[in-house]
């Protein structure tokens, strides 16, 4: 049983090491700078949604209001950037805890809240932060938003300075995020606390009944979701140089539900390819007025209707079918 | 029984939903390695004793006593540790986990990780998760299910289940377990393996706390036996003297008609 | 001063009983089902743009078009429990029906936006240009009105659930499902009624609303998330707490834009719904129930 588990660690390692690949190979297959920013607005997403997905997918809290700790990241960091002079680092981590302990607060209501509830108090919380930027005007400067924010400053090794002006390196930068938070939650989906999420998503009664501290825990899926939807807030303001509330707007914490439902909640990497797709996928149908939206509503319905766990689920089914076929090829071509 | 021979004592407890008084001033003691049976007709409020001892409710009067340590105030999680565990009288797996997985996570309080580990996975995580699937292989062997560990819990049959959610309690290390109905829903067969099993756990030294409304079947297996009725205790003692009782059989017969 | 506060007050208890007819839906379908429909919103919006059409691109009266409005509310209404609450009933899961509700609105919403445009519309009421004075308040005909319909809808409801067999089926539903299909009510059929009406209490507050929402394809969603506020601090399910919050939402809005200006609406309900949530989850009129294990 042991064997089974590191053979399925060391295929999950090669699978790490295979997109570490396609993130290096990306950006010199695009090259303009359009689809370099959508290779960055991907990374973004695809953090957005693992975060979201840890606290939905595995603890089984409804969080509407991943947009918000989005937000609250990016807002923290760029204001102690620009107001307090803070170097970007110390910034990106400020906006982390930030984020992350705003996600701790809002936790102490899914403590006592289950289902319903928590999803409609972390939808209130969402549009409180949204209205707070919006009319915090001597801080946020309101609806005008705050301009020139300037990228990462540049990383200087001996003899090579990376510099995050180029897109190419921001999409490095973003994305090794992405996979060091991937490879973060996956790490932690793969080890006990996993079966403790999944106890307290399952059935609380049940899971206290075995010594799980529901409170705790979901403080701590909260915590840990919220914190890297927070440094994905940290990227975006470095990334798109202006910060305006409505780019946090309750409609974002949807998208980012559409990601997680049509990649398949309760798997870390359905939702990648969740975000993936419907980060890509949109640009594509840019011709026809501004379907973008319309397409998340349609597949996070259609999905829920009919393939609940989304994507993974599909490649699931695919794989058993396949060898299902391959295995009757050969027991054909034995006799 | 003297304080220091019971596990576990609770003193007039008590619970009333809305109007209806589920359990009114009962008082039980349980001695290590005993089997206690609780009996009586359905809606005599068992099973809400049952919730009030495990934490699942807060009883309205009366303290429980845990190890000589008043757990009253204590949620049901914090009474685990003290080595408290149950069943339900509606199976309440985790569906979508394999059997495996079920068991597993009943090991939760008793993983010996770093915490950092739980980031890198380092060699005494891969020594505890050994650990746990080894015992956690064990224990289906116990209730009869090896070799079901990866199917999935809510594609079991119903007695399985029931089997289940006992390994899965059993996970906890538990010095007392309470299980709510474990023979409804099950075949005769079933029915003597489960009471095998009780009496292997009572011969390891575990306290066993039966619910059963099925007065015949725990006569068998049985050291005390309470009898409850309304809510209210009708009568404690053995199964012999419990089964000559003339309040006991009122309350039955009372019950069947 | 006593005046204009009592005039907030006023204009608050008209808003709040446009906003308890939009609550209300939400609560039923939460007593009957345990569900949320997100599309709610879209309910409403959508019978605002019908009743829209009717009076502006048809010519049609004011009050007929409520009744149109009521009649959009319920057929959507039907179509969204046929396709979507349905066929999730089965799978029994809690939240899967609320996020592909969601799903529902963000499409309705843009596939509205497509086809209405961002531009408001000018949603202009017979009945807002007539003047009632009284006592140096002023009052507009559609204010009188709005609390006239709504009371009587509210009352409809409340003698419809009270006393007439279906109503009772309703409630009996709401309280235990397989009880009351021992019973001989066949609980899907009470629940697709249950959605009926429901949504066309929307869509007629929808009517109602659009002379005095910024009439978008938007306009639902603001009043959604404020009925759901009303909704939780009313205690879900239950009617008589949603239409005291509904109410109190109302006037907190009204006298919150006088005060602190209107951009701190949100922030004051959602503020007070979280309170409530931390303090008292299980709303103004406690109905409180431990879960039998
Ligand atoms: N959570 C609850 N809420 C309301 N009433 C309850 C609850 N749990 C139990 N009851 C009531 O308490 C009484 C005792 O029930 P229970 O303890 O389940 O009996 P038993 O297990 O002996 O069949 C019954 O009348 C039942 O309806
Ligand atoms: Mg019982």
């Amino acid at each position: 049983m042991s064997d089974a588990y590191s053979a399925a660690g060391r295929a999950r390692w090669w699978g790490i090491l295979a997109a570490a690949c396609v993130i290096a190979v990306l950006p010199l297959v695009f090259r303009d700078s359009y689809w370099r920013t959508n290779l960055i607005v991907c990374a973004l997403n695809v953090m957005l949604a693992i975060g979201l997905d840890f606290v939905v997918g595995y603890a089984g809290q409804l969080n509407l209001g991943q947009s918000a700790f989005y937000g609250i990241g990016a807002y923290v960091s760029t204001l102690l950037i620009m107001r307090l002079g803070l170097p970007f680092w110390p910034a990106f981590v400020c906006g982390v805890v930030a984020s992350a302990l705003s996600g701790m607060v809002l936790s102490l209501f899914a403590v006592r809240l289950r289902g319903h509830y928590l999803a409609i108090a972390s939808l209130g919380f969402a549009v409180i932060t949204y209205q707070v930027l919006l009319n915090w005007i001597s801080l946020t400067q309101g609806p005008l938003g705050i301009y020139g924010i300037a990228p990462p400053p540049p990383v200087g090794l001996p003899g090579w300075q990376i510099d995050f002006t180029d897109l190419a390196n921001l999409f490095y930068l973003v994305a090794g995020f992405a996979l060091l938070s991937y490879v973060l939650l996956d790490q932690l989906v793969r080890s006990p606390i996993g079966e403790t999420l999944t106890a307290i998503r399952e059935d609380e009664v049940s899971a206290a009944s075995l010594g799980i501290n529901a409170r705790l825990w979901k403080v701590f899926a909260f915590a840990v979701g919220t914190a890297v939807a927070g440094g994905a807030g940290c990227f975006y303001a470095g990334f798109v140089g202006t910060l305006v509330p409505d780019a946090f707007f309750i409609t974002e914490s949807f998208n980012i539900l559409a990601m997680v439902i049509v990649g398949g909640m309760g798997t870390l990497s359905g939702p990648v390819f969740g975000a993936i797709l419907l980060t890509v996928l949109p640009e594509f149908l840019r011709g026809i007025g501004d379907l973008r939206l319309i397409v998340y509503g349609l597949a996070l319905t259609l999905v829920v209707l009919f393939m609940p766990g989304g994507i993974a689920q599909a490649l699931r089914l695919a794989r058993d079918r396949l060898m299902r076929a391959s295995s009757r090829q050969t027991a054909g071509a034995k006799p | 029984m003297s304080d220091a021979a019971a596990i576990f004592r609770a003193v007039g407890l008590s619970k009333n939903f809305g109007g209806v008084r589920a359990v009114k001033d009962v008082s039980l003691a349980v001695a290590p390695a005993t089997v206690f049976a609780i009996i009586g007709p359905n809606g005599a409020g068992k099973s809400t004793l049952l919730n009030l001892i495990s934490g699942v409710h807060p009883p309205d009067a009366g303290t429980v006593m845990f190890n000589s340590l008043d757990v009253t105030a204590l949620p049901p999680h914090a009474r685990v540790r003290h080595g408290l565990a149950r069943t339900f009288q509606k199976i309440r797996l985790f569906k979508q986990l394999s059997v495996i997985d079920n068991v597993v996570a009943g090991f939760h309080a008793r993983h010996r990780i770093p915490a950092w580990q739980y980031v890198w996975h380092g060699t005494a995580f891969r020594a505890d998760r050994a650990r746990c699937r080894a015992e956690a292989a064990e224990l289906l062997a116990f209730v009869g299910l090896s070799g079901r560990g990866q199917a999935l819990a809510g594609a079991l049959s119903y007695g399985e289940q029931r089997m289940l959610e006992i390994a899965r309690a059993l996970a906890t290390a538990p010095r007392l377990l309470l299980i709510d109905e474990p023979a409804a829903g099950l075949n005769a067969a079933e029915v003597e393996a489960l009471l095998e099993r009780i009496r292997v756990l009572r011969q390891r030294g575990m306290a066993v706390v039966v619910v059963e409304h099925n007065m015949d079947l725990v006569m068998n297996v049985a050291d005390r036996v309470l009898v409850m009725d309304y809510g209210e205790p009708l009568f404690e003692g053995t199964p012999a003297e419990v089964q000559v009782h003339p309040g006991v059989i009122a309350a039955y017969l009372g019950a069947e008609s | 001063m006593l005046t204009v506060a009592l005039q907030q007050g006023i204009n608050g208890l008209v808003l709040g009983s446009l906003y308890v007819l939009v609550a209300l839906g939400l609560t039923l379908i939460y007593g009957v089902l345990v569900q949320i429909n997100f599309a709610h919103a879209d309910i409403v919006t959508l019978g605002a743009f019908s009743a829209y059409f009717f009076t502006h691109a048809f010519g049609g009266g004011y009050l007929p078009s409520i009744a149109v409005a009521l009649l959009v509310g319920a057929a959507l209404g039907f179509l969204i429990n046929a396709a979507v609450f349905a066929p999730l009933r089965e799978r029994g899961n809690e939240l899967l029906p609320l996020i592909a509700t969601i799903g529902v609105s963000v499409m309705l919403e843009n596939v509205m936006l497509a086809w209405f445009g961002p531009i408001p519309y000018a949603f202009d009421s017979p009945y807002s240009e007539r003047v009632i004075r009284f006592g140096g308040m002023f009052f507009t005909a559609q204010s009188v009105l709005i609390i006239a319909v709504s009371a009587a809808a509210i009352g409809l409801l409340y003698a419809f659930m009270k006393f007439t067999f279906l109503g009772k089926a309703l409630r009996a539903v709401a309280q235990d499902r397989e009880t009351a299909g021992l019973m001989g009510i066949n609980p899907n059929r009470v629940i697709m009624l249950t959605f009926v009406i429901a949504s066309a209490l929307a869509g007629m507050g929808g009517a109602m609303l659009g002379p005095v929402l910024v009439l978008t394809p938007f306009a639902g969603a603001s009043v959604i998330v404020k009925a759901f506020a009303i909704v939780i601090i009313g205690g879900f399910g239950n009617v008589e707490g949603t239409i005291i919050a509904g109410l109190i939402v109302g006037l907190i809005e009204s006298y919150t834009t006088q005060v602190l200006g209107p951009g701190l609406i949100d922030i004051v309900v959602f503020a007070l719904l979280l309170l409530m949530l931390a303090v008292r989850p299980t709303g103004l009129i406690a109905e409180r129930r431990e879960e039998n294990v």
